[in-house]
């Protein structure tokens, strides 16, 4: 451990693997870690750091345990969502073959009961893979979750489409679909162009699809309602540094990658950016998002 | 980034060279450096180390030529101890000189050198007119200096090459500078593209644009080749070097320098990379090249490839540098690797274990041909049918992919079983909530072990 990680004042303490651990990407496929795990960190070690960024408090360690002991360790995955300096959490839990009672919405609804209400039911004949829902620092004080989104998968094509459902309403929120980096870049430079959002006779392509994440196992690319979105999935420790970087997140998440880098070299990590053009032709990186697994 | 993580990157085709980097100071200050920051502070290799590297390589035989280089290395006053002994030692067959040239302009000091051992000389130049090369190194005077070192170098039987640094301040002047090196009797040139070592925002302007670089950098291609100099281009797509692709040589000698000097090494990407031919030897474009004009998606012509793609191995998979030690220790489930320790050899070994959402996969191979064979953990269940049970686990196989003696797969899958039932102390478990545990098809040819 660097100097700096020994006087970075977590409250949270650090979570080390053990050899029961399993190792899922943001879609929960297994992927083989990048070195020998003895002795480094869990990737939910990066929760509990942003946890203690945001501020949240500890009620919310307790309904993600919770969440934990129900949906099974590593089987759910956070995505930690950064927006104008604003922090929260998404979690998303897999169910492609509709087996597992326990990380059906009913299940994980039930599981945070005591510490926050989640409003709506998804009805159980909806043909959903994943659902998901965000927390914010203060939900798990006896916040409500208003929306859950339902992701659909298509036929043969690793994507999906998703909705939000709400007590009000349920409504289509984006269409993503993850292609290969190398052997299917035309296909991604194809839906990258393809935008409402971002006019790329004034804007390089790089600035939405950056060199420095293309090196990944997969890209994903997103056409949501307000914004596109670009995901790397796959990335090694280096290039989450230069993404939490590049992202402009708080200080004390980029400290903490820096200073347990070595720590979390074995683990493959995955992060999202939605992006859209501004007026003046500049584009602008509205959100963006890391993961982990629980 | 190691040295040796950038050699993935780069094509290995000089690895018989070894660059010995003697001295960190200079007296022209080229505006496009690439060890700026690096000179004064970065120490050259001592001379001590340096025979400790002859006497390898004298064992060895894994260099022909040796390069030294720095900084300017002609300010070294220990340069001639290193360029006797390398000649002297019978080590390398050639002993180059990498420098500005400036201090060639002295015939006595050219002569000391060449009667020392050197028979390659290897020049910067960067101009075509005295103007342009002297507000290139900011040293007035650099020029006619460097011209006179090739004049007196024309008088020695050595080998003359020059290098240019393709960069914006330059990029009309390829043409003159080819006239200039054959006036001077050069006999290959050399011109690499601009990379930032530490200015990678590019805010000196120095990183040329390819759309109107290439087209000069082309017509001086075609000079060298007509007036029979050998050209070599380094970091520029090779799609864009139209009939003189195979200029292109992006190799590294081995270098001994100081390793952080290559932390700061370029990174390359091309969107084209698993659709061209050339992949293998063209790096595509630098990331601060990307981000500063785009992916060039338009510009690049990858030619359809007529072998397979292979990823080149990134940094954190491959692990180039990785020690012998490294390389067999444990991966990613020593623990679970441990379950299988001591399966001997000669009945087959372990390629790698996977963990999924509620199995451990283990892949077998046997020793002869190949053949492999995945074992499959998953978590106890007596109502399942299996083809051996442990205390923790039941145990299947599956893909079994290859040619095979039956006999030879069924003796790895018992001693597989029987090494993980006895290492099976319940200290490991697998999640029994998901997933169907999958029963071994009952194919003729398939060994039944249980």
């Amino acid at each position: 451990v660097t100097a700096p990680a020994r006087e970075m004042t977590a409250s949270r303490p650090l979570v080390h693997a053990t050899d029961a651990d399993r190792y899922f990407d943001y879609c929960l496929q297994p992927y083989d870690p990048l070195r020998d795990p003895r002795g480094k960190l869990r990737s939910e070690s990066l929760l509990w750091n942003s946890l203690d960024t945001a501020g949240a408090p500890p009620s919310l360690d307790d309904a993600l345990r919770a969440v934990q002991r129900t949906a099974g360790r590593d089987m759910t995955v956070i995505g930690v969502k950064h927006q104008a300096g604003r922090l929260w959490w998404e979690l998303y839990f897999y169910d492609r073959l509709k087996e597992d009672p326990a990380v059906r919405a009913a299940s994980i609804i039930d599981a945070v009961a005591p510490w926050f209400r989640i409003v709506p039911r998804p009805r159980e004949t909806v043909p959903y893979f994943m659902f998901s829902f965000d927390v914010l620092p203060e939900t798990a004080e006896g916040g409500t979750v208003d929306v859950v989104n339902l992701y659909l998968p298509y036929f043969e094509v690793q994507g999906g489409r998703s909705y939000k459902l709400s007590a009000e309403r349920l409504e289509m929120d984006n269409v993503y679909r993850f292609l290969h980096p190398k052997t299917e870049i035309r296909q991604i430079v194809h839906d990258i162009r393809q935008s409402v959002f971002v006019d790329y006779s004034r804007v390089l392509l790089s600035r939405v699809l950056l060199p420095e994440l293309i090196d990944c196992n997969r890209i994903c690319v997103a056409k949501k309602r307000f914004a596109d979105a670009v995901y790397y999935s796959g990335i090694d420790v280096g290039q989450l540094a230069y993404f939490l970087t590049r992202l402009d997140y708080p200080a004390p998440i980029v400290d903490f990658i820096e200073a347990h880098r070595g720590r979390l070299d074995h683990l493959r990590f995955d992060v999202g950016i939605d992006y859209a053009m501004r007026a003046d032709g500049s584009v602008a990186m509205t959100k963006s998002s890391y993961y982990c697994t629980l | 980034m190691s040295q040796s993580a950038l050699r993935d990157q780069v094509h290995p085709t000089r690895f018989r060279d070894l660059a010995v980097t003697v001295d960190f100071h200079c007296h022209s200050a080229c505006t496009f450096c690439i060890v700026q920051e690096g000179m004064n502070n970065y120490r050259g290799v001592p001379f001590e180390r340096f025979v400790a590297i002859v006497e390898e390589n004298l064992r060895s035989r894994k260099y022909d030529r040796v390069v030294f280089t720095g900084g300017e290395v002609t300010l070294e006053k220990s340069l001639l101890d290193f360029v006797v002994h390398a000649r002297t030692s019978g080590a390398f067959r050639h002993v180059r000189l990498q420098t500005n040239g400036r201090k060639l302009a002295d015939p006595d000091f050219t002569r000391t050198l060449v009667d020392a051992g050197i028979d390659e000389f290897f020049v910067s130049l960067h101009g075509d007119t005295a103007a342009l090369h002297d507000a290139i190194t900011q040293r007035p005077g650099s020029f006619d200096e460097l011209i006179r070192g090739l004049a007196n170098l024309a008088t020695h039987p050595v080998r003359r090459m020059t290098n240019t640094v393709v960069h914006r301040t330059n990029m009309a002047a390829f043409e003159g500078i080819v006239e200039i090196a054959h006036a001077h009797g050069v006999s290959e040139m050399d011109f690499w593209n601009y990379l930032p070592m530490e200015d990678h925002n590019d805010e000196l302007n120095l990183i040329a644009p390819l759309g109107e670089a290439m087209p000069s950098l082309r017509r001086a291609l075609d000079r060298c080749a007509a007036v029979g100099i050998r050209a070599v281009t380094k970091y520029v797509p090779r799609c864009l070097l139209g009939a003189h692709g195979a200029t292109l040589d992006n190799s590294q000698p081995d270098t001994i320098i100081v390793e952080t000097f290559w932390n700061e090494f370029p990174r390359f990407a091309c969107l084209y990379e698993s659709l061209c031919e050339h992949s293998d030897e063209c790096l595509g474009l630098s990331h601060d090249y990307v981000r500063k004009f785009g992916w060039e998606e338009d510009r690049l012509v990858p030619e359809p490839r007529t072998r397979p793609w292979q990823p080149r191995l990134r940094s954190v998979d491959g692990r180039p540098d990785e020690t012998a030690s490294e390389r067999d220790a444990p991966r990613g489930y020593p623990a679970w690797e441990a379950l299988l320790a001591g399966l001997p050899a000669e009945v087959g070994h372990l390629v790698r274990v996977q963990l999924t959402r509620n199995q451990a996969r283990y892949t077998l191979a046997v020793p002869q041909g190949g053949a492999t064979v995945e074992l499959v953990l998953a978590a106890r269940d007596e109502s399942a049918r299996v083809l051996a049970r442990t205390a923790s686990f039941n145990l299947f196989y599956t893909q079994v992919n290859g040619s095979y003696e039956r006999a030879d797969m069924e003796r790895l899958l018992r001693a597989a079983c029987e090494r993980i039932t006895a290492h099976d102390d319940g200290s490991l478990s697998l999640d029994s909530r998901k997933g169907l545990v999958q029963l071994p098809r009952q194919g003729k040819e398939r060994p039944a072990v249980v």
